[in-house]
């Protein structure tokens, strides 16, 4: 935890610094020679937010599993929670689903877009491909290991691209 | 027309094209290229690809008619009609000629779906047509979706059995320019390269890459939307018609930046999602064309 609220002060000093740049860079005039090492901090300071937000995102993603752990039995007591009323605990990439409810996945009336290849059920909910959650005459819910290979043999990038919900069974 | 052309000198369409009328005009009067003739054959369609030629600019119909072919049939644009249509098609068809073909070729009962015109009191389908002039061309064209891959005219459940021209010419090499309707500059830009300076750069499906290099949804003017996952929810809305069923992300084509009806607008330009007719497989493979139960809409994170 304690590392996490460094890393918010890190952020916070970093924004800050950046504000405090723009300022700057707002007074001076198009020819100064001050520019350029200002806008070179400006471009560092933006590199290192990003990596601390990602670095936060990944705590984040991790958070559930191991914030849970961390609990106290007293304080689960006191929230009158046993561990059986915890909520699922597992990435949601490990579901698993069979044909029938893939085929919930339809993109319809606000459900998500599913499409499975080789086992592997991918959302396409917000691929560009999958306007509509349908791609050229397939609709999504559905399992198209023999139509994927029959278009994009050899290109297992695509499918690498995609985000996992979980395996067909 | 040595090394490229670069600004200041003008880059409008105009002035590209006042260069091309003038590079092709010179050359044809030095003698370094001959006035080639176009026949120009309508197969199962719905005429649709000769009208939007017709609405061409830069360069225009008139040039093309005037400076660039020997225009030798057209049963849309030429005066003769019946018995002697047919025989200037047989008579163009003894010289050179460049083809230029729009529609599908039907091959149900040998073709007689698509009877174009009577040969010696007998009716000549499209598909005898197109066979036997397909062997004697300099160039062919396959000009919109129909005569590309089917288009329309092929779309289940395909009553007259309608191909594509390279399934009847398998062993010529066709330069294909889908689109439903053709942009007059595809056909007519690619008809000017071809004169000019030979067959154009295309890619692994027969398409110039001069005009379908690119997908629409790389130079969408609505693009920033899509990445930020604002979308709109019906037509009419003017953020990205992406939940609606927008084609733009699988279709390689210029209108984002040519435009229509003399580069006026285009439709996403008027709120409506592109259909992806330059697309193979068009129309079966882009349906639908509109979708209202969309996919979930997904606020900013």
């Amino acid at each position: 935890m304690t590392n996490i609220e460094l890393q918010r002060l890190r952020m916070n000093h970093l924004v800050t610094q950046a504000r405090y740049d723009l300022y700057t860079l707002s007074g001076l005039t198009d020819q100064s020679p001050q520019k350029q090492p200002i806008l070179q901090r400006l471009w560092d300071t933006l590199s290192e937010i990003h990596f601390i937000s990602e670095v936060l995102a990944n705590q984040a993603n991790a958070q559930p599993a191991s914030h849970l752990t961390q609990m106290q039995p007293a304080m689960l007591a006191a929230n009158g929670m046993t561990l059986n009323q915890l909520p699922n605990s597992t990435p949601s990439n490990d579901r698993t689903f069979t044909l029938e409810e893939l085929a919930n996945y339809d993109g319809k009336n606000g459900r998500a877009a599913y499409v499975a290849v080789n086992g592997t059920v991918y959302d396409v909910t917000n691929n560009r491909t999958w306007a509509a959650a349908t791609h050229f005459g397939l609709t999504a819910g559905k399992e198209y290991t023999e139509e994927f290979a029959s278009c994009h043999a050899g290109q297992q990038a695509i499918l690498a691209t995609l985000p996992v919900v979980g395996r067909l069974l | 027309m040595s090394g490229y052309i670069l600004p200041p000198e003008p880059m409008t369409n105009e002035a590209v094209a006042e260069r091309l009328t003038n590079a092709a005009v010179s050359r044809i009067q030095n003698g370094l290229i001959k006035k080639q003739n176009l026949i120009y054959l309508e197969l199962n369609g719905c005429s649709g690809n000769i009208i939007s030629l017709l609405n061409g600019q830069n360069p225009d119909f008139e040039y093309m008619v005037n400076s660039m072919v020997n225009l030798r049939y057209s049963n849309s644009l030429m005066a003769s009609e019946g018995e002697q249509a047919m025989e200037k098609l047989l008579a163009a068809s003894q010289d050179e000629y460049i083809l230029a073909v729009e529609g599908a070729v039907a091959l149900r009962d040998n073709g007689l779906y698509n009877v174009i015109g009577t040969l010696n009191g007998k009716p000549l389908t499209g598909l005898e047509a197109v066979t036997m002039l397909g062997q004697k061309a300099s160039r062919i064209l396959a000009v919109g979706a129909c005569a590309t891959h089917g288009g329309v005219s092929a779309a289940k459940p395909n009553p007259s059995e309608s191909v594509g021209l390279q399934r009847v010419l398998p062993e010529k090499e066709i330069i294909k320019l889908p689109g439903c309707p053709v942009n007059p500059d595809w056909f007519l830009g690619t008809l000017a390269h071809l004169l000019l300076y030979g067959v154009p750069e295309t890619d692994n499906l027969g398409r110039p890459l001069m005009f379908y290099s690119t997908l629409i949804h790389d130079r969408c003017p609505r693009r920033p939307f899509f990445d930020k996952g604002i979308f709109a929810e019906k037509l009419g809305d003017k953020t990205c018609l992406f939940k609606l069923g927008c084609r733009g992300p699988v279709t390689r084509i210029d209108c984002p930046t040519r435009q229509w009806n003399g580069h006026v607008n285009w439709p996403i330009g008027a709120n409506t999602p592109c259909i992806g007719c330059t697309q193979f497989g068009f129309p079966d493979a882009m349906a639908p064309f509109i979708t209202y139960d969309t996919t979930r809409v997904v606020k900013d994170e």
